[in-house]
């Protein structure tokens, strides 16, 4: 377990390193630069020349890397190049607030989805089964910013039950109620996205292992419906989800653009966009970092995940197969 | 002293497809003793299996509806007890063992709990006594190292391994009828051995009827006291082993028979296989279901459908012809078969001889 986890670890490192290579040199290969943002369209190329020479822009690209590199691995994501803002103090709080939010919306969705997709498979084609297939359609359908307006439009602008936008009211942060009447729609929206695949694969992957010849075994041994189920079913057909949930744990961190923006979220979704109209380099490097971070870790805990609930999967050994 | 442990009475399981309702047991009755080994045999698709799990009330759960019939077990009839009731009896009165024993095992759960669990079903005992009798069970059933086993899961173990833990888990509580659907299928030719000696050490341990459905007329031959041949749903032959292999009355009991492949055969001779495939149960021919395989179908036979009719003692057969068939003087028009041999059957499968036979027909 020990040697499989170093090795995943080292791995993941390489990993990183390539996506901080790559996104280095596909930020610098995109058409304009802070130089132009900072002085502006006017500005002879002399002044030009003096604004990059001070910040560092006129040196080779590698060098500029090696520098970033060695920033980053200290925790220090730099300033941002118009207000001279520590990035630190901008990114942490969306990457906490976009958390509350997808998290929210992802464990609701789960509470809600693989109860219900189980359910679903032991009794298919029923009317809870239908149902939920027209809300898994949906959910893969709508265009999550235009489900977003429409809750707005509706349960904003006509009933006024709920805020707007955005993620407190001014002069009430910090009033845990006041945030949550906040998120009601944004989560809405979000774990509607979420509610569709899960709901979809938890029914799909339990009905699979319905079928199995183990499950008949357990009903021939006299355990009892449910059990079989809940205790010889459940288990195998968590294995499969659990490798998608893993694969969206950096979906939860890497934000929801469109929502975010359509609610005006303060998290990481709507600072990308902000930031890269804006042509902060610096910030968009440390969020596709972060970003890169969590798929990394996402697939570390998906393994090891995978590894807990079943014993076929043997970390850091070669099949155990014997006699 | 033996009397009637089972008794299947005229029972009927169908499937519904796009077509209507497919009979996938049609009419069938059968009797089992107790202590005693009735061998169903028959070509994949011949209805064993759904009978077997009929009983078993499970064929339920995989779209199956009884359609008739009664299954008396120990004087209660099965068909009319609910699956509540039902899995009192499943794994602690009646059980089965799987073909393929690799899958028939829960893979996330270690062997030794899939056997204590049986235990823990069916009776009070703790959770220490329960596993402590899975592994006197994996002892019972010649695994070594039953301790280190138990903690095992079924991937870890091999094929022959598996089919013994999950017959350890179906005779843990001592049941009176074991249901086995072709146990040895799926394991390698030595395993089928070895399997085929424990099931029969095990029966007279604990004097256990079994049910053992076969396609393999040489494990049928070392196994069986009574033999019923199925075909396309119905039980075509009855009878006592001797009955079947000295002087079968059915043709397709003789064809399966012939199909044996015997060692004393001349390499190069081509092997005796029944012509055609089994019917569709959703088109079944008329008349009576082997005629157009049948070498000796007459008119009659592709008309009316001859009922299991009883012959000598012990012995039913479901063929108009079937005398005539079994002393060799056939009356219906002759295609394809031997029919100068029908004493063909290879002479090494005498029952008395049966060991021989399932070797034999493994090599």
């Amino acid at each position: 377990m020990t040697e499989y986890l170093l090795r995943r670890i080292l791995q993941s490192i390489v990993v990183l390193f390539l996506v901080t290579v790559f996104m280095f040199a596909l930020v610098h290969a995109a058409p304009g630069g802070p130089t132009h943002v900072l002085l502006g369209p006017g500005m002879s190329p002399e002044a030009m020349k003096i604004q990059e020479h001070n910040m560092g822009l006129d040196q080779p690209l590698p060098l500029q890397y090696l520098h970033w590199l060695k920033d980053m691995l200290t925790g220090n994501f730099g300033y941002t190049f118009k207000n001279h803002i520590p990035i630190n103090t901008i990114i942490w709080p969306t990457v906490g607030n976009t958390l509350i939010l997808m998290g929210a919306a992802w464990v609701l969705s789960l509470i809600i989805a693989i109860p219900w997709g189980i359910y679903n498979s032991t009794k298919t084609y029923g009317i809870s089964d239908n149902v939920a297939t027209v809300i898994a359609y949906l959910g893969f359908a709508i265009p999550s910013f235009w489900f977003g307006i429409l809750l707005q439009e509706y349960f904003s602008l006509k009933l006024n039950w709920f805020p707007l936008s955005d993620m407190w009211t001014v002069g009430k942060q910090g009033d845990i109620g006041n945030l949550l009447w906040h998120m009601v729609l944004p989560v809405t929206v979000l774990a509607l996205g979420f509610l569709a695949g899960y709901l979809k694969y938890s029914r799909a992957s339990m009905l699979e292992v319905l079928h199995e010849d183990f499950v008949r075994t357990a009903r021939a041994k006299g355990v009892p419906e449910r059990w079989v189920i809940y205790r010889h079913a459940l288990r195998n057909a968590l294995i499969p989800v659990i490798t998608v949930l893993g694969l969206d744990l950096p979906v939860l961190v890497g934000g929801a653009l469109l929502t975010e923006n359509v609610f005006n979220w303060p998290g990481m979704g709507r600072e990308f966009v902000e930031m890269a109209l804006a042509r902060e380099y610096s910030v968009l490097m440390a969020i596709t970092v972060i970003t890169a971070v969590m798929v990394v870790l996402g697939n570390l805990l998906a393994d090891i995940l995978y590894a807990v609930v079943d014993p076929r999967v043997q970390l850091g050994k070669k099949g155990g197969a014997s006699v | 002293m033996a009397r009637t442990l089972l008794e299947i009475k005229d029972l009927s399981t169908g499937f519904i497809t796009e077509g209507g309702i497919v009979k996938a047991v049609d009419g069938v009755s059968l009797t089992v003793e107790t202590g005693q080994t009735v061998c169903v045999v028959g070509e994949s698709g011949s209805g064993k299996s759904v009978t077997s799990l009929t009983v078993m009330r499970l064929s339920e759960y995989d779209g199956g509806q009884i359609l008739g019939g009664e299954v008396w077990f120990q004087g209660e009839n099965l068909l009319t007890k609910s699956q509540k009731e039902m899995r009192r009896i499943r794994g602690k009165r009646i059980s089965m063992i799987f073909q393929e024993p690799m899958n028939a095992l829960n893979p996330v759960f270690t062997v030794g709990d899939q056997i204590a669990e049986v235990v823990r079903m069916h009776e009070r005992v703790t959770r220490d006594a329960a596993w402590a009798r899975a592994v006197e069970m994996l002892r019972l059933v010649g695994i070594p190292e039953p301790v280190l086993r138990a903690r095992q899961y079924p991937h870890e173990l091999s094929g022959g391994m598996c089919q013994r833990v999950v017959i350890a888990m179906a005779l843990v509580c001592h049941p009176e009828l074991v249901i086995a659907d072709e146990p040895t299928t799926a394991l390698d030719v030595t395993v089928q051995a070895q399997i085929l000696d424990l099931l029969r050490d095990l029966q007279q341990k604990f004097g256990t009827a079994i049910m053992l459905i076969t396609h393999d007329m040489g494990v049928a031959a070392e196994m069986a006291d009574r033999i019923a041949v199925m075909y396309a749903g119905i039980i075509v032959e009855e009878g006592t082993v001797e009955q079947i292999f000295e002087r079968p009355h059915h043709p397709y009991t003789i064809g399966l028979l012939k199909s044996i492949p015997g060692f004393e055969g001349e390499r190069g001779t081509e092997l005796y296989t029944i012509r055609g495939n089994i019917p569709n149960l959703a088109r079944l021919p008329s008349g009576c279901r082997f005629h157009p395989r049948c070498p000796f179908a007459t008119d009659r036979c592709r008309q009316e459908s001859p009922p299991l009719r009883k012959l000598d003692e012990g012995r039913k057969v479901a063929c108009w012809y079937a005398e005539d068939v079994a002393a060799g003087r056939v009356t219906g028009a002759v295609t394809g078969m031997d029919v100068e041999s029908t004493e063909a059957v290879p002479a090494e499968l005498s029952p008395g001889d049966g060991q021989t036979a399932v070797r034999g027909a493994a090599k």
